[in-house]
């Protein structure tokens, strides 16, 4: 084969992936999400691409974005980690009680990340080693980190304006929140470490067959073990922005985040049922999706009932849509 | 063949499931279960009687059978559910406060009480079918579904109706004050119900299809079992029960909202689990569910004698559920090998 | 020789990112874009509900200041902050994006009114507070301490009549999230009623946590009752009128219900028919008509005299005055929704005390 058949070949190949991805999971809820601003633009006008609005967006899917970003890893590997929301908050309930005492943040940040490997390990642990099934175990996590945090915040919590943590986490450059950015480039490294690396590949074929990917020599224990940690730490690191966006942290604080993180990724293409399947991007995307619904509705001022009603609805219909595309389907 | 999130992450073996098999095939294991929840439940009275001896009271008794009775009859509901493949009901509460409100609706309107207990269980049951509708129409996984419906109907719930009472002179509600035998009134129908189910698992057609859906959909439907109409008629069971719960649940509640049902969800899901009933399917004793429920039930009790703020009951019953899933693998892992 | 090229350009990237990050931090600033003008010189309220599931006042509040708006003419538009810290922030973000001229809010979760404080006060627009003080903010609210001690006194009264003060058992059911009311309210219950009963013993008084509502309430009580087997004589004190019906149905059950009374807040569950047999009295704030004391202010500062920012409970801008009633006396007074279109029937200023405390 000479040097020129291998270009030849590459070009097409190029495009035609470029061709499937817009064709796959990725492209309809890109889809969905032009269809939705244009949805926006009509209804509300052209306010609703103005840049305070862009903030009013960008500010609130953030936190979520990361978060979800890096539990999206366990949903690859083929595990669900639903104590995400009660770890975002017993992260954030954490840095905000040591911080208030008087404590330096940096260090503060390091014990409550520190936390997050504890509590993901401890998944991991009896998740991996001791084959339990990981819906159980996250949930009985989400149990006792909600009843932790409601045992340390029994009065009203303190408030800890940290300036520079604020200016981050609600602030804006050239019009476009920072945390959003951020948010983006977690995103975009996530998808290349997915698409783009041998870890990404492993993680996928841990989720999509688990005993062919360990003839294959991949450590299964090894990746899913770190994809729980990941998802613990990256909670972690949620409730550390959440203190920093909010001021301080409520005990209810993260409450039913798992559910709306999961129902927007798999709104853009992940499963919490089966693995190897979902991309960031389409992540990204899906909670964008959602988010931008959910700004429609407020700047609209119409009742937020509605708003559940309408994500539990477009939820029906992705899930539906992907088994159409030849996905899980349950008999 | 993909790995599945939600259960074991070693696939079912499809060498021990198929034939006849009844819930219990293997007896011993139920027994084991049960021996494990009464002897965890002793480990937790034991040092709870050694603080305080008066945790061993009627008092004791009558809060821990109030507090399993509605709890109880949503975690047959839900066994129901898992027994049978369909993974889990997430929208239990919806179900429960959809059927209390239907069941109050009817009393508020004169309706005689019979009627209004069966209004409160054909809401229940009428919730259920239209999750077996998404399930087996969109053969979709009923985990994502019930999540979707449990949403919705809250947020549907939430538009119609902020708050509902009672009538305080109505025979249901003077049902919900009274006792029997010493214990109170509603915990009856609540054993009468998982006894009931647990032998209709075991002796009726129906259980037995139920039960062989869940451990062997395949070889299930190559016997003949039409896999959507058991599903179907699954979940509208589960909603029916769920259903007579909302009915309960409205007898002793005089006062409540769309969203009084959320703090029934993981109480129940752990409570399947604790039973020893896998989310695989295929297998569950009620009889151990029932203990499992009594033993949750007993840990806010316990809490209170010890002097505790309630939140700790959470953070034990979450730590309890983990040890349990986590010494159940460890021992399905042993076995395998 | 792939495998290094991937790697290179990986950790090419994670730097390059990381760089960024840094640049962005140190870039960024707060503050939304300029606060878009109305779009009219309608004068425009901006009402952030609480949203909290198991209150229904919370969304009649609502709909009491939308009449009154009406009434004036003013623009009126309506937010939940459904009960989350990270929603009532991101509602003023849309206020303000808005434009509107006078925002009214209850926030259950308050931690994050300081960031909401500071939002507001950039944008250079006037906050009314229900029942929740903040700093800067004009505070419409129950002098929730005088409330807590109302009820414990007339608590203690009645033990001091019925039983000469031989109490076994002071129960408070707490709704530890709401902070420092459910410390004014249950607190100085408890204390009010040590100080019309002294002899009661310091082991008497128990806390638990209800959580202001009754399901919860309800779940956690038995315990409590189960803990103190031989207490006769029970008390009950509570956030709310919904924690404290939750620990009379638990006693109810418990079949301790034989000589038991109890004192809520708030009046939810005194009015109409189906009042707990044993819940003998309550304090009526009449929260669904605090809108009627907010437009007070709304009114002065649609004129342009924007009366000076009284933001305590102590110094409140409008103080609403509790109404204890015992139950014989709750029963003149009409259930939620009649008050509330009552109040839309009554001339301009009219507050719902005016109209229903007789007492």
């Amino acid at each position: 084969m000479t040097a020129a058949t291998l270009l030849d070949e590459r070009t097409p190949t190029r495009r035609r992936r470029a061709l499937d991805a817009l064709k796959g999971p990725v492209g309809s809820i890109g889809f969905m999400l032009v269809a939705t601003i244009i949805v926006g633009l009509v209804w509300v006008g052209p306010a609703f691409l103005a840049p305070s609005n862009i903030q009013i967006v960008g500010v609130s899917v953030a936190v979520p974005l990361i978060v979800a970003i890096m539990a999206s890893f366990a949903l690859l590997a083929g595990v669900v980690d639903l104590s995400i929301g009660s770890m975002v908050g017993f992260g954030a309930v954490i840095f905000n009680q040591l911080v208030a005492a008087g404590m330096d943040p940096w260090i503060v940040a390091g014990i409550t990340i520190v936390v997050g490997v504890v509590v993901g390990l401890t998944n991991a642990l009896v998740i991996v080693k001791f084959g339990a099934e990981p819906l159980a175990v996250t949930l009985g996590m989400l149990t006792v980190l909600r009843g932790l945090s409601q045992v340390i915040v029994v009065n009203a919590p303190p408030s800890t304006l940290i300036d520079p943590l604020y200016n981050v986490t609600q602030g804006a450059v050239a019009g476009i929140p920072v945390l959003l950015l951020i948010g983006i480039g977690v995103t975009l490294v996530a998808a290349g470490i997915v698409s783009k690396t041998r870890v990404g590949r492993n993680v996928q074929a841990v989720g999509g067959d688990a005993r062919a990917a360990a003839r294959a020599g991949i450590s299964v224990t090894r990746v899913r073990v770190v994809a729980l940690v990941v998802s613990a730490v990256g909670a972690a690191i949620g409730g550390i922005l959440y203190v920093g966006q909010l001021g301080s942290a409520s005990n209810v604080l993260g409450t039913g985040l798992e559910f709306q993180i999961y129902a927007a990724l798999m709104i853009g293409g992940y499963s919490i049922t089966r693995g190897g399947v979902g991309n960031p991007i389409g992540g990204l995307l899906g909670l964008l999706v959602v988010a931008g619904i959910t700004n429609i509705l407020n700047i609209q001022f119409f009742d937020p009932d509605y708003l559940d009603l309408i994500v539990a609805v477009i939820l029906l219909a992705a899930v539906l849509v992907d088994r159409f595309r030849g996905g899980d389907v349950f008999e | 063949m993909t790995t599945t999130l939600i259960t074991s992450t070693e696939p079912s073996r499809p060498g021990r499931q198929g034939g006849a098999r009844r819930p219990d095939a293997r007896p011993n294991v139920a027994l084991r279960d049960a021996l494990s929840i009464a002897g965890v439940w002793l480990l937790l009275s034991v040092p709870t009687t050694i603080v305080r001896p008066d945790f061993l009271s009627t008092q004791t008794l009558l809060a821990i059978t109030f507090t399993m009775s509605i709890s109880g009859v949503l975690a047959v509901a839900q066994a129901l559910v898992v027994i049978s493949g369909g993974l889990l009901d997430l929208s239990l509460p919806v179900a429960l406060v959809l059927s209390a409100w239907a069941a109050v609706a009817a009393l508020t309107s004169g309706l005689p009480t019979w009627a209004a207990v069966i209004l409160g269980i054909l809401a229940g049951a009428a919730w259920g079918s239209l999750n077996g509708l998404i399930v087996v129409f969109g053969k979709l996984n009923p985990i994502i579904v019930t999540l979707a419906t449990g949403f919705g109907g809250l947020a549907v719930m939430l538009i119609f109706f902020k708050s509902a009472q009672i009538p305080s002179t109505s025979d249901l509600r003077l049902f919900g004050l009274g006792r029997f035998l010493g214990l109170p009134n509603v915990f009856w129908p609540m054993v009468a119900l998982i006894v009931l189910t647990g032998l209709a698992l075991t002796y009726t057609r129906w259980g037995r299809h139920l039960v062989a859906v869940g451990g062997n959909p395949r070889a299930a439907r190559a016997r003949g079992i039409s896999l959507r109409r058991t599903r179907f008629f699954v979940f509208l069971g589960a909603g029916a029960i769920a259903g007579a719960a909302g009915v309960l649940f409205s007898a002793v509640n005089p006062s409540f909202t769309p969203a009084s049902g959320a703090g029934f969800q993981l109480i129940v899901i752990a409570a399947v689990i604790l039973a020893g009933i896998s989310l695989s399917g295929g297998k569950g004793n009620l009889l151990v569910l029932l203990l499992s429920v009594g033993f949750l039930a007993t840990i806010p009790a316990s809490i209170a004698f010890f002097g505790l703020a309630p939140a700790w009951a959470l953070v034990f019953q979450g730590a309890l559920l983990i040890l349990a899933v986590g010494i159940d693998g460890y021992r399905l892992k042993r076995s395998a090998r | 020789m792939k495998p290094f090229h991937h790697a290179k350009r990986a950790a090419i990237g994670i730097a390059s990112f990381a760089a960024a990050g840094v640049l962005l931090a140190g870039c960024s600033t707060v503050g939304a874009a300029a606060p878009a003008e109305s779009d009219d010189d309608t004068f425009t309220v901006g009402f952030a509900v609480g949203g909290q599931p198991d209150a229904d006042w919370q969304e009649l509040q609502g709909d009491v200041a939308a009449g009154l708006a009406e009434q004036r003419g003013w623009d009126f538009v309506e937010l939940s902050n459904d009960n989350s810290e990270a929603t009532a922030t991101k509602n003023a973000d849309v206020f303000i994006q808005k434009g509107v001229d006078v925002v009214m809010m209850f926030n259950g979760q308050p931690s994050a009114n300081p960031v909401i404080a500071k939002k507001y006060a950039e944008a250079d627009i006037p906050v009314i507070t229900f029942d929740i003080a903040q700093e800067g903010w004009y505070f419409v609210g129950v002098d929730n301490a005088a409330a807590g001690t109302d009820g414990g006194t007339k608590l203690g009264e009645l033990a001091d009549e019925k039983w000469d003060c031989k109490v076994d058992l002071v129960i408070s059911a707490e709704g530890t999230s709401a902070g420092q009311i459910n410390e004014w309210r249950t607190g100085n219950a408890r204390d009010a009623v040590k100080s019309a009963c002294p002899d009661i013993p310091e082991d008497a008084y128990v806390s638990y946590e209800a959580d202001g509502n009754l399901t919860t309430s309800l779940a956690n009580a038995p315990g409590v009752f189960a803990a103190h087997p031989d207490a006769k004589n029970i008390l009950v004190v509570g956030i709310n009128d919904q924690a404290v019906v939750g620990a009379l149905q638990a006693a109810t059950q418990l079949g301790r219900d034989g000589s038991i009374m109890g004192w809520g807040q708030d009046g939810g569950l005194i009015t109409g028919d189906n009042v707990d047999p044993n819940l003998v009295g309550s304090v009526m704030y009449f929260l669904e008509g605090y809108p009627a004391f907010a437009y007070q202010i709304a009114d002065e500062i649609a004129a342009g005299n924007a009366p000076e920012v009284k933001d305590t409970g102590d110094d409140a801008a409008v103080s609403v005055t509790p109404c204890p009633v015992t139950k014989d006396e709750a029963a003149a007074i009409p259930s939620i929704d009649d008050r509330v279109a009552q109040l839309a029937d009554a001339p301009e200023g009219t507050t719902e005390y005016d109209l229903f405390c007789t007492t």
